[in-house]
């Protein structure tokens, strides 16, 4: 025993951490492969039985999964974006071009001090940005992201929508209650006053496309906009987009209708108190909130994962096995040679760089070559791939749209923000709704 | 207000993404050099070592690069070894021309503790007086100087700085600059005699007869 005492104690403390995490990590591998030796056709047929339980179950935590790197790369393109905007380079010193800086922001949040203030309702203190967070998270459940790659279809999609993100008001009053301080309710109770009031002018100004879809199934949206990018519903429903994504905004919290958390001017609002990865949630919720309602407005108005045109139908015949041995010569020799092709020219047209550097770029050069490659072919030959694709280049360009409205506009003033909701977009809501209703009955679908 | 609402947000969209694409203004410092001029120095000051000495150790080498003489030694070096003050050059100017030596390898001149002619005071006293003793107005002063004594003496030099405030080293900075001031020959033309030749005593009293009073022989 003094033995083992002795070789432990000689151990640095990574030692000791790799000494007890390995044992613990295999006696769980033994156990899992037990248990899936012993019961695997048990447990197979379970999923085969309960399959939509299971699918539900993966797309739920593939989708919580999502949002985090989702959230990471919205903050940073915030900050670089807004940076050059501002003539300035923006984050460039954590990872390549300074792209792990949100990473380094989300550790920064967890190692903060968790504090709940004295006098503060713990429970619901607590539960409040998980409320926001997980009505945020909930929404992206409906959204198609490609054909086939969705959580749930459902033919009241875009109600449940609705009604899941008006849930994060909730999280909102809870969070500017629970906190114990009358600037917190105060700036819960602003924002549950702006978000209830553009929920209105939000909702009515989708009734529009309702009658012209004629379903509440989001895939069933995109798959009636597929074709020519004329059939996406924009160019049925101009005011109806304008509309919804003024609301959209101001539903999402983003500039000029940041009120909630106007930085500058009153303190955090409803999370004043809040800090460490607490208000870490609050932060994340509003960005990928940010891609969500990108990704709604991409799926309601432009075709979602439709391509603007319709897509020449190509096929790739690859038979890799029919290579025989020339397979094995050309995954051993592949890389070399083509690090060295990609070389060339680095070292015969610039005598001023040095050999391992030209030898690095062509080697790199021969990534994106074969990146480019694949990704060629899975656009080609798989439609969830090239609808992905299309998908999140659309949301990613009004993401950047939500971006640069925050570099651009100043925020409006709370009586500006509740008149325009109230005098100007319901109006144009519900103008919007009967002039599609007099069209739909004049013209028909 | 234009007609058509919506515009100036239009105008300001364009404005930004405008500037999305323009070149950036940072300089990432450290990889890449800052632009400044040639000739800048920043600001000169004297560094002290972690325990609290003056890494200075009176070499006068950046006294002697300085182009326009503004820098001169005093105190005491970082060995204490040696001591240099302000005062009569008799009780420090060997000591600090053999260090001196020792220390840049070869004699190093030293112009503000030679021996200057003295001149007439009362007149550059005039002089101040019209002008308020305001260092801001030196250009005019020292113009009012160089017509007077024809051009610029050291002693008249001294004698504003002393009753104006300002600087030796910037007075003389001034006087160097403009190209219509002078900044004078050795010869006295009130004492007429060569101030290098004279005796200690003797020199020290033509400067305090010119200064109209006997304290500086008193002492």
């Amino acid at each position: 025993m003094a033995v083992v005492a002795r070789a432990w104690g000689r151990l640095t403390i990574p030692g000791k951490v790799l000494f007890t995490v390995l044992p613990l990590l295999l006696a769980l591998g033994l156990a899992l492969a037990a248990v899936v030796g012993l019961f695997g056709g048990a447990i197979v047929d379970l999923a085969v039985q309960y399959g939509e339980v299971v699918r539900f179950l993966a797309s739920a935590t593939i989708i919580l999964l999502i949002t985090i790197p989702t959230a990471f790369l919205i903050i940073f393109m915030e900050m670089k974006i807004i940076a050059f905007m501002n003539l300035r380079i923006g984050p460039d010193r954590v990872g390549p071009w300074g792209t792990l800086l949100s990473v380094v922001h989300g550790l920064k949040v967890l190692m903060k001090e968790d504090f709940t203030p004295s006098g503060a309702d713990s429970l619901v203190f607590t539960l409040a940005p998980v409320v926001v967070y997980g009505a945020s998270v909930m929404t992206l459940l409906v959204i198609p992201f490609a054909p086939g790659l969705f959580a749930q279809d459902f033919n009241l999609g875009l109600l449940y929508f609705f009604a899941v993100g008006g849930l994060s008001v909730v999280g909102l009053m809870m969070a500017g209650w629970s906190s114990f301080n009358k600037y917190s309710l105060l700036g819960g109770l602003r924002s549950a006053a702006q978000m209830v009031s553009y929920e209105i002018p939000l909702t009515l100004s989708v009734v529009g496309l309702l009658l012209l879809a004629g379903t509440m199934s989001l895939n069933q949206f995109v798959e009636n906009q597929s074709g020519w990018f004329t059939n996406w519903y924009i160019f049925q429903q101009p005011l109806g987009f304008v509309i919804f994504f003024i609301a959209m905004t101001a539903e999402a919290n983003r500039t000029p209708f940041d009120l909630t958390e106007a930085d500058s001017e009153i303190v955090a609002g409803f999370a004043t108190e809040y800090s460490g990865m607490r208000f870490g949630f609050f932060f994340f919720a509003e960005y990928v909130n940010v891609f969500i309602v990108s990704a709604l407005t991409v799926v309601l108005f432009f075709g979602g994962w439709n391509a603007p045109f319709p897509f020449p139908e190509l096929s790739v015949a690859l038979d890799p096995g029919g290579l025989g041995i020339w397979l094995l010569v050309g995954i051993a020799l592949g890389p070399v040679v083509g690090t060295l092709i990609l070389a060339a020219p680095f070292i015969l047209l610039r005598s001023t760089m040095p050999i391992w550097q030209a030898l690095v770029a062509g080697f790199v050069l021969l990534n994106a070559l074969v990146v480019g490659l694949v990704l060629a072919w899975a656009f080609i030959s798989f439609e969830w791939v090239a609808g992905l694709l299309w998908f999140l280049g659309k949301t990613y360009a009004f993401v950047f749209t939500f971006v640069w409205m925050r570099g651009t506009l100043p925020r409006i003033r709370i009586d500006q923000l509740m008149g325009f909701a109230w005098k100007w977009l319901l109006p144009a809501a519900l103008l919007n709704l009967f002039v599609t209703a007099g069209a739909i009955l004049v013209v028909g679908r | 207000m234009s007609l058509i609402p919506g515009t100036g947000m239009v105008k300001g969209m364009a404005l930004t993404l405008r500037r999305f694409f323009q070149p950036k203004v940072t300089v990432r410092y450290p990889e890449v050099p800052a632009n400044v001029a040639v000739k800048f120095r920043g600001r000169l000051q004297l560094l002290h070592d972690e325990n609290g000495a003056l890494k200075c150790e009176t070499c006068f080498q950046c006294a002697q690069a300085c182009p326009v003489e503004c820098i001169d030694m005093g105190g005491v070096d970082t060995k204490g070894r040696f001591h240099v003050h302000w005062g009569a050059a008799e009780t420090y100017g060997e000591r600090r021309e053999e260090s001196a030596l020792r220390r840049a390898g070869r004699p190093v001149p030293d112009p503000s503790h030679e021996r200057f002619p003295a001149v007439d005071v009362a007149l550059v006293d005039e002089i101040l007086e019209a002008h308020d003793h305001d260092p801001a107005r030196m250009l005019q002063i020292l113009e009012a100087v160089q017509a007077a004594f024809g051009h610029l003496p050291v002693g008249a030099l001294k004698r504003v700085s002393e009753r104006s405030g300002a600087d030796y080293a910037r007075i003389y900075g001034t006087a160097s600059y403009y190209h219509h001031l002078r900044v004078g020959p050795v010869e006295s033309p009130s004492t007429g005699a060569n101030p290098a030749a004279l005796a200690d005593a003797d020199y020290l009293a033509a400067i305090a007869a010119a200064a109209g009073g006997a304290s500086r022989a008193a002492g």
